[in-house]
């Protein structure tokens, strides 16, 4: 970690990356209009409600196109990144992108608390929701992170996209006892182990769930989710050659 | 500077090297040559630290290493300018304060280079071939190495330039340093070159100097580096 002049390539390489991503772009600013919209529409608590939980896809959409194109790129293959170094670039790729992702959804955050404040919408539990969003969306990164080491351009994003729309479909078009699961998670009280392990499993690939704060169990599960994608991260960062 | 012994690697069901051993000495200029497929790229990859060996080892000199492929890649969103400043070593930044003395030296071998230091407002993404190489060159010498590793040293560069990047390496070789590059410029490498190591089908087979090479040439009663370069690989039969 401690190589300023690596850490200052991957700040700048990610920032302007993000900055000059059409996608990214039309993310950032589509969503902040979508919570104003609700809000004015309907009422800041539904704002709320839409604003902790589509949150963390901010930073999916960010995470898009991260390894696999930099080591095709032949961009790599500099004397920056002589000795091994580019696998330290693409340790700290993931964790400058969660650093500016971070950034915007604080100010985000403080635009929108701001905003409850004047409205007298506002609760103090927001913090531990922006907090579990927060968590929500570093598992994004570092999942399709590990992902964009096998798939290249922004197809990491778009299989967890897909992958999201076949649970939550499966969930509505399937069993009635789904839709149970539906009402167990808005309580954060599970029956018994399968509802959980079903639910568990909808956590891995949605973990915006989490953002209810009553399900603390499915929030220790994406920290661990997001220890072991960091974790397979590394290895395949160490495991790197450049060949191409 | 470079000793390199038993190297092996593999790709797949491919054998790209089979126990290649060379070394190279300090203050020369070494050139490696080869068939296409001969496994050139990916010694000096292996040498650089981008690949490792499935066996057998490679040793560097302490010191800074530099390195200029064949065709050069750049990160699409950054500039000239910013990707020198990020390739120039913390030391030389703490030394020279304000940055004069990095533009002064950027400036010079933008010069000696034949390249326009103007281009550094833009992103090498978008340079021409040939100016994509020159650049590569420039952040080599801004980071000053002790050993330079060289792909193709003169693809895409006009005359003029390749006269400039031939003293460039000759200038680095007078001032004590190091340099390997893999060519197929043979009339060219003939010029510069103190030493070669010959490869085929991934494995050495000449390591020799130049005085050495010169008695091959002699005995092979060949006019030049090519023609016992065909003989050695078996590119041309006996004449």
């Amino acid at each position: 970690m401690a190589d300023p002049v690596l850490l200052a390539l991957t700040w700048r390489v990610t920032r302007r990356r993000l900055l000059g991503s059409p996608l990214a772009i039309a993310a950032a600013l589509a969503f902040p209009a979508f919570v104003i919209w609700i809000g004015v529409a309907d009422s800041y608590g539904t704002a709320a409600k839409f604003f902790f939980f589509l949150l963390p896809h901010v930073f999916l959409i960010a995470a898009q196109d991260t390894v696999r194109s930099d080591i095709e790129s032949g961009a790599l293959e500099s004397v920056l990144f002589l000795g091994g170094r580019f696998r330290g670039f693409l340790d700290r790729k993931g964790f400058a992108l969660s650093a500016i992702t971070g950034a915007y959804a604080a100010v985000l955050f403080a635009l929108f608390a701001a905003w409850g404040l004047a409205a007298g919408g506002y609760e103090p539990a927001f913090w531990l929701r922006f907090a579990l969003a927060l968590l929500a969306g570093f598992y994004y990164i570092a999942l399709a992170g590990a992902l964009s080491y096998v798939l290249r351009a922004g197809s990491n994003v778009l299989v967890l996209l897909l992958v999201q729309a076949a649970a939550v479909g499966a969930m509505i078009f399937s069993t009635t006892a789904r839709t149970g699961l539906l009402d167990y998670a808005a309580t954060g009280e599970f029956p018994g182990l399968g509802p959980r392990l079903v639910f568990g499993a909808l956590a891995a690939v949605l973990p915006n769930v989490v953002v209810s704060g009553r399900l603390s169990v499915f929030a220790a599960e994406v920290l661990a989710g997001l220890g072991l994608a960091l974790l397979v991260q590394s290895r395949l960062a160490r495991q790197l050659e450049l060949r191409s | 500077m470079i000793e390199v012994h038993g190297l092996t690697k593999r790709f797949g069901r491919v054998e790209a090297l089979r126990g290649v051993s060379f070394k190279t000495k300090r203050g020369a200029i070494t050139a490696m040559l080869g068939e296409n497929g001969a496994g050139k790229t990916t010694t000096l990859k292996l040498v650089l630290g981008f690949l490792r060996p499935d066996s057998g080892t490679v040793a560097v000199a302490p010191g800074r290493v530099g390195y200029v492929p064949d065709r050069p890649a750049f990160f699409a969103g950054l500039d000239g300018w910013t990707i020198l400043t990020l390739a120039r070593p913390r030391r030389d930044r703490r030394a020279s304060g304000n940055g004069r003395g990095f533009g002064a030296l950027v400036l010079a071998s933008s010069r000696s280079l034949l390249f326009d230091p103007a281009l550094l407002r833009r992103r090498p993404a978008s340079y021409s071939a040939g100016n994509a190489k020159k650049f590569a060159y420039l952040q080599n010498l801004v980071v000053a190495p002790d050993l330079l590793v060289v792909d193709e040293p003169f693809s895409a560069l006009d005359p003029p330039s390749i006269r400039s990047v031939r003293d460039i390496l000759c200038g680095l070789r007078e001032a004590g340093k190091t340099v390997l590059v893999s060519s197929h410029m043979l009339a060219e490498m003939e010029r510069i070159a103190d030493g070669f190591v010959v490869l085929k089908r991934g494995e050495t087979i000449a390591n020799a100097g130049l005085r050495e090479w010169r008695l091959m040439r002699t005995a092979r009663k060949a006019p030049d580096l090519e023609s016992v370069f065909l003989r050695l690989t078996g590119a041309e039969g006996p004449g």
